[in-house]
């Protein structure tokens, strides 16, 4: 008896395995949207604590400044420490501000690519299953028939 | 370790392989080859395409995240 109905037993295996791909693979397209959607936002806290800390720290390098100004020359105030972590801020920030940019742009570019897949997955692939089970009725059908006569 | 999003969804693109070889065991006729070739075969190119994409983009993600840090 192995093997009369496993063309039908295999195409239902197929079927339960598009089924499980389809759930699967919307999983992993939702979870690569969220790990774009998180490190966004982490790069936009970032390049936030990072203005927040070089206004801080311009405010403090143009009061040494100020104080510079006044100083006695024999006794000078050195901001030298100041424009050091406003010019190493502003470099972090704008380093954020590049990876921010190449990120859109990536991210503009996958989009057209997950966009695709979405559609094979919400679309095409559900007529594949469609088109399996009238397969599998079809063959089901023919062994009804033939069955008697058998 | 959480697994990266590509790297399940390889393990399904393998799996999904796995079943059509085992359906392709039995079912051998027209219609079945039709199914491969006008069908099944698309599928796991766009999978692949998209789950290859995905990885790069996954790859820019860490890296922007490493090099930001501090």
């Amino acid at each position: 008896m192995t093997g009369i109905h496993a063309d039908i037993d295999a195409l239902k295996g197929l079927h339960d395995a598009l089924a499980r791909y389809r759930h699967a693979q919307r999983d992993v397209t939702a979870r690569g949207e969220d790990q774009l959607t998180a490190t966004r936002a982490s790069l936009e806290a970032k390049a936030s604590r990072l203005r927040a800390q070089l206004e801080l720290g311009q405010a403090e390098y143009t009061a040494c400044q100020d104080r510079a100004a006044q100083a006695d020359p024999d006794d000078p105030v050195d901001c030298s420490g100041y424009a050091r972590a406003v010019q190493q801020n502003s470099e972090r920030l704008e380093q954020i501000r590049l990876w921010q940019q190449r990120i859109d742009a990536e991210a503009g570019e996958f989009s057209g690519i997950a966009g695709r897949f979405a559609d094979l997955l919400d679309n095409d692939l559900p007529r594949m299953q469609e088109h399996l089970v009238a397969i599998i009725a079809s063959l089901e059908a023919a062994r009804r028939v033939r069955a008697p006569a058998s | 370790m959480i697994s990266r999003p590509e790297q399940d969804g390889d393990r399904q693109l393998r799996l999904l392989g796995d079943a059509w070889d085992k359906a392709a065991e039995h079912w051998r006729d027209g219609p079945a080859r039709q199914f491969g070739t006008a069908q099944l075969t698309p599928l796991l190119q766009e999978s692949r395409s998209y789950l290859e994409a995905l990885r790069k983009l996954m790859d820019l993600l860490e890296t922007a995240e490493r090099e930001t840090e501090g």
